[in-house]
C-alpha cells in the first residue's frame, strides 16, 4: 500500500547550519497493519509522519502510495490527502464551526455530496466516537479528550484508506486518554489501516500490528509487539522500552527544598497516572530519609516507575558507602514494621559509586 | 446554526441606534437656547485703535489686521481662518473686539448678530488681485482691464452694487457670460466672503469675481475658481496650482516680495466691531428659531446643495480610499511576510513613515509639492493620501487578524485534502474575518472622519460645505449641527454595510 524507501529530511536554518531529521527511511505498510511508531523524543516519529502526506515535504527518497509516487512533480497532494487522513496532538479542530459542521464541512466541499447525507454521515460517525449529543456544540465547549474524539471523526468523514495520528493523547490531561485509545482500539479491530506516534507503550504494545522502534533519524528496529518489546535485537531498543521513567534529587546540604520535592513527586505520580504510590513515596521519605542524611554522605533519592512492568520503585543511593547504612540507621521498630508495610520488597545493593537501598512498591 | 444570538444582537444595536438618534435631536433645542441667551453688561466703548490697549481682539489668520495687530505687545490677539469663526469668537464672548472689513459684516448682518462698528480704522488697505512672479503678462492685462474701467465708469457702477448695502438685499445674483476659446485661469479663492468673492448656487460672485471675468472676457479664458483657505491659497500660487489669487489680499511689502500685484483697485476700510448690548435679541421659540435657520441655511440660495454636494463627496473619497487602501494593504502585508529582508525593511519603513506623519501633512506635501505639476485633480490626491494610510492600518489589521490563527487550522485544512487557497479561503479567512471585522470598521470610521480635513486642498466635502453655508449665513448652530448629523449617519451607513459583508454564523 505504502512504501517508502531512502526517505530523508534535512532542515536549513536561515544562518546557514542544517540539521537532519530523517537520514535513511525504509519500509513497506500493508493494509490493515496498525503500526506504533516508538521512540526517543527528537528521532524523527512525528517529521515521518508529516514527511508521508508531505505536510513537511521530505527532500530525498521516495514514496510511493498504491504504486504511484506522489513526490513526483505534479502529483495533486490534497488528491493524496483525501486517502491518508491524519489526527493531530493539537486536535486543530475549526473553532468557528460546531462539532457537526466539523465533520461535515470537508466532505460538503471536497467529496461534494448532499448536505442530508454529509449530516447522516457526520452524526453517524459522532455516535461512533460517542459525541453525538454534541453535534451542535462549538469546540471551545468541549474536554480535550472529546476534542481529539471528533477529530478523528472528522478525520473519518473522508474515508482516509490509512490515517496517520501524530501523538495523539501527548496534550490530553491523564484522566482523558483513555476515552481516545478507545477510539483507536476500536478502529484497528475494524481493520483501519494506521500509523501511530506515541508514548503510551502499553497502548503500543496491545493494539499495533507492527512496532517500529525509530532512533536517530533511522527505523532502528521493526518487529511484531512481542519482538519489540520482549526480545529486542538492539540494545538501544532494549533501553528505550524497559525504559524506566524517573524523578531524581540530589539532598545536599541543610537547606534542601523539601517541599520542592514533595511537589515534583506528586507531579510525577500524577504524570504516569499512579496516584496510590504518591501518598506511599512521601511516607516512605519521611521515614526514612532522617537516618540516611544523618550518615553524612551525598545522598541522591529516586522515583522510578516503569511503563511496561507498570511497577514503581523509591531507593536511596549514598555515595562512596561500601556496607549498608540500614543496621545502623537507628530506625525505630515501629517505623521499621511500617515500612515494611509499605513495600513489597527493600532490595539493598552496591554499586560503583557507593551503595544503593531500594524499596520496591507493592 | 445559531440564530438566537444574532437577532438579538441587532435588536440591541437598533435600540442604542434609537437612543443615539434621541440624543443628537435633544441637542437641538439646547444649542438653540444657548444662542438665544443675550449677554449682560454694558456695551464696549471704545474710539481708536489706542483703546484695544489690553483687550482681546480676534481677526483674520494671515491677513493685513493680522500683520498689523501682532505688532502690538498690549493687546491679545486670537486668529481665526474665516470671518464667520471671527464672528462666532465675538459673539461667544471669547474676544472682546473683531477686526474686519467694514463692506463685508453689511448692516443686516451687524444687526442680526447684535454687533455693531465700534470705530473703523486710522490706515486703509490697497487690494490687488495677486499673481505668481512669472505670469506678469497676466497681471499687466488685469491691471490694463481695471484702468479701462474706471476710464468708462463700469468700476464705480461695480463699486457701488457690491461696495453698498445693495447686494445684501437680493440672493440671486447675475454675472456677464462671454465667448471661452483659451485655457481656464485658475482662480485661488482664500475666502467666500461676500461681497468680496463669495459662492452662491452652483457658481461665484462678489466684486474680485465681477472683476476677473472682465479679465477672462478680455482673454477670451473662462475662469475655474477654487476655494482655498488664506494660507492654502497663497500655497497653491506658490506650486502653481493656480494662476491667480482673490480674497482681498492687500498689498504688502512682504507678498510684493514673493508674488506680483496688480494695481489694487480698491482702498479697504480697517473696522473694529463690538456686541452691541443695547440691541437686545428678542427671545424667540425653539421652533420659530428653527424655521427662520433652515430657511437661512439651506433654503436661500439653495444651501442645501452644499451639503448634499459634500456628502456625496466625503463618500466618494472614502470609499475610494476604503477600497484602494484595502487592496494595498494586501500588498503591504504580503510585503511585510517576504523572505527578502530589503522587501521587508521596505514595507515597515512605509509604515513607521506613515505612522509618524499627520494626515494633513501628507495630503498638503501630496498636494502642493508632489503631484503639483502634474494637473492630477484634488480628490484623486486625495483619495491617494487616504489610501495610503489606510493600507498602513488595514496592513496592521490583517496581520493581527491572520497571524492570530493559529498554523494548526491550515495544517487540518491541508490533512483533509482542500488545496492552499481553499485552506486559505473556506478556513483560515473565515475566522481572521470574524477577527478582523471590528478592526477595519474601526479604521473605516477613522478614515471617514479623516476626509474632513479635505477642503484644505480645495474639494467641497461635508465639512467644507458646513463652512460654505456658514460663511454666507455666519450662523454657526444648523451648519455644524447638519453636519454632525450627516457624519453620523455615514458613519452608521459604514457600519451597516460592513454588517452585511460580515461572515454569517452558519458555515454550511
Amino acid at each position: 500500500m505504502i512504501t517508502i524507501s531512502h526517505l530523508s529530511k534535512t532542515y536549513h536554518n536561515p544562518d546557514g547550519s542544517h540539521l537532519t531529521v530523517l537520514k535513511d527511511v525504509n519500509c513497506e505498510i500493508q493494509p490493515g497493519e496498525v503500526i506504533s511508531i516508538i521512540g526517543p523524543s527528537g528521532t524523527g516519529k512525528s517529521t515521518l509522519l508529516r514527511a508521508l502526506n508531505l505536510l513537511d515535504p521530505p527532500t530525498g527518497g521516495s514514496i510511493f502510495l498504491n504504486g504511484e509516487n506522489i513526490l513526483e512533480k505534479g502529483y495533486p497532494v490534497h488528491k493524496m490527502r483525501q486517502k491518508v487522513g491524519m489526527v493531530f496532538q493539537s486536535f486543530n479542530l475549526f473553532d468557528h464551526m460546531t462539532v457537526l459542521e466539523n465533520v461535515m464541512y470537508a466532505p460538503c466541499k471536497i467529496r461534494k455530496i448532499s448536505l442530508e447525507q454529509a449530516r447522516e454521515e457526520a452524526m453517524a460517525l459522532l455516535r461512533k466516537v460517542g459525541l453525538a449529543d454534541k453535534a451542535e456544540v462549538y469546540p471551545a465547549n468541549l474536554s480535550g479528550g472529546q476534542k481529539q474524539r471528533v477529530a478523528i471523526a472528522r478525520c473519518l468523514a473522508m474515508k482516509p484508506e490509512v490515517i496517520l495520528f501524530d501523538e495523539p493523547t501527548s496534550a490530553l490531561d491523564p484522566t482523558m486518554v483513555g476515552e481516545v485509545l478507545s477510539v483507536i482500539r476500536q478502529l484497528a479491530k475494524e481493520g483501519m489501516t494506521m500509523l501511530i506516534v506515541t508514548h503510551e507503550m502499553k497502548f503500543a504494545y496491545d493494539v499495533s500490528t507492527r512496532i517500529f522502534f525509530m532512533n536517530e533519524g533511522v527505523i532502528y528496529e521493526d518487529g511484531t509487539p512481542q519482538q519489540v518489546f520482549e526480545a529486542p535485537v538492539h540494545s538501544a531498543t532494549k533501553a528505550f522500552v524497559q525504559r524506566i521513567r524517573k524523578e531524581v534529587f540530589e539532598v545536599e546540604g541543610t537547606d534542601f527544598d523539601f517541599l520542592d520535592m514533595e511537589t515534583r513527586i506528586r507531579q510525577f505520580c500524577i504524570k504516569y497516572n499512579i496516584p496510590e504510590v504518591s501518598a506511599k513515596a512521601m511516607r516512605l521519605c519521611e521515614l526514612a530519609m532522617p537516618s540516611f542524611r544523618a550518615v553524612n554522605k551525598p545522598l541522591t533519592v529516586r522515583i522510578t516507575y516503569s511503563e511496561l512492568s507498570e511497577e514503581s520503585a523509591m531507593d536511596f543511593m549514598l555515595e562512596g558507602l561500601s556496607d549498608s547504612p540500614l543496621p545502623d540507621a537507628g530506625l525505630t521498630p515501629a517505623a521499621q514494621e511500617e515500612i515494611k508495610g509499605l513495600c513489597r520488597e527493600i532490595v539493598e545493593e552496591p554499586t560503583a559509586r557507593g551503595f544503593r537501598v531500594k524499596y520496591r512498591f507493592s | 446554526m445559531q440564530f438566537g444570538r444574532k437577532t438579538l444582537s441587532l435588536e440591541t444595536q437598533a435600540i442604542i441606534m434609537k437612543y443615539k438618534l434621541k440624543y443628537l435631536l435633544g441637542l437641538l433645542p439646547a444649542l438653540a437656547l444657548l444662542s438665544c441667551s443675550g449677554q449682560a453688561g454694558k456695551t464696549l466703548e471704545i474710539q481708536n485703535e489706542a483703546d484695544l490697549s489690553g483687550l482681546r481682539v480676534v481677526t483674520l489668520a494671515g491677513s493685513s489686521y493680522d500683520v498689523e495687530l501682532s505688532k502690538r505687545e498690549d493687546i491679545t490677539l486670537l486668529l481665526y481662518n474665516n470671518s464667520s469663526d471671527c464672528l462666532q469668537a465675538l459673539i461667544t464672548d471669547k474676544a472682546d473686539v473683531m477686526a474686519n472689513d467694514e463692506i463685508v459684516f453689511n448692516s443686516a448682518i451687524r444687526n442680526e448678530n447684535g454687533v455693531k462698528i465700534a470705530f473703523l480704522g486710522d490706515h486703509s488697505f490697497p487690494t490687488a488681485f495677486m499673481f505668481r512672479k512669472d505670469e506678469a503678462e497676466l497681471a499687466d492685462t488685469c491691471t490694463a482691464v481695471q484702468r479701462r474701467m474706471i476710464e468708462d465708469g463700469s468700476m464705480q457702477r461695480l463699486k457701488d452694487y457690491w461696495l453698498s448695502d445693495q447686494y445684501a438685499e437680493t440672493t440671486t445674483f447675475t454675472h456677464i457670460t462671454y465667448e471661452t476659446e483659451g485655457a481656464p485661469i485658475r482662480v485661488a479663492a482664500a475666502a467666500s466672503t461676500a461681497p468680496i468673492a463669495f459662492r452662491s448656487g452652483d457658481d461665484w460672485y462678489g466684486i474680485e469675481i465681477d472683476l476677473l471675468r472682465e479679465l477672462g472676457k478680455e482673454l477670451r479664458r473662462p475662469l475655474d475658481i477654487k476655494y482655498y483657505d488664506a494660507a492654502s491659497s497663497i500655497l497653491a500660487l506658490k506650486s502653481g496650482l493656480a494662476d491667480v489669487a482673490c480674497g482681498c489680499f492687500f498689498v504688502t511689502p512682504e507678498r510684493e516680495e514673493e508674488f506680483l500685484f496688480a494695481e489694487p483697485y480698491h482702498d479697504y476700510h480697517p473696522a473694529y466691531f463690538v456686541v452691541d448690548k443695547d440691541v437686545r435679541k428678542q427671545k424667540e421659540g425653539v421652533i420659530a428659531w428653527l424655521k427662520h435657520s433652515i430657511r437661512k441655511n439651506l433654503l436661500t440660495e439653495k444651501r442645501w446643495k452644499y451639503i448634499t454636494d459634500g456628502l456625496l463627496e466625503t463618500l466618494k473619497i472614502s470609499i475610494l480610499s476604503i477600497l484602494l487602501g484595502s487592496l494595498l494593504g494586501i500588498l503591504l502585508y504580503a510585503m511585510t511576510r517576504s523572505r527578502r529582508s530589503w522587501i521587508r525593511s521596505v514595507a515597515s519603513a512605509y509604515n513607521a513613515f506613515l505612522s509618524g506623519i499627520p494626515e494633513l501633512v501628507l495630503l498638503l506635501i501630496l498636494f502642493y509639492v508632489v503631484f503639483a505639476k502634474s494637473g492630477l485633480p484634488s480628490d484623486i490626491v486625495a483619495v491617494i493620501a487616504f489610501a495610503m494610510f489606510f493600507a498602513s492600518g488595514a496592513c496592521d489589521i490583517y496581520k493581527t487578524s491572520l497571524d492570530a490563527i493559529p498554523g494548526g487550522q491550515t495544517e487540518a485544512g491541508l490533512a483533509l485534502g482542500f488545496t492552499r487557497s481553499q485552506t486559505f479561503f473556506n478556513i483560515v479567512f473565515p475566522q481572521a474575518l470574524r477577527r478582523g471585522l471590528p478592526l477595519y470598521k474601526g479604521q473605516c470610521i477613522s478614515t471617514l472622519k479623516g476626509t474632513s480635513i479635505v477642503g484644505y486642498i480645495a474639494i467641497q466635502d461635508l465639512t467644507r460645505a458646513g463652512d460654505l453655508i456658514r460663511s454666507r449665513t455666519f450662523d454657526a448652530i444648523l451648519p455644524l449641527l447638519l453636519v454632525t448629523v450627516f457624519y453620523f449617519l455615514l458613519v452608521w451607513l459604514i457600519g451597516l454595510l460592513l454588517k452585511l459583508a460580515s461572515p454569517k454564523k452558519k458555515v454550511l
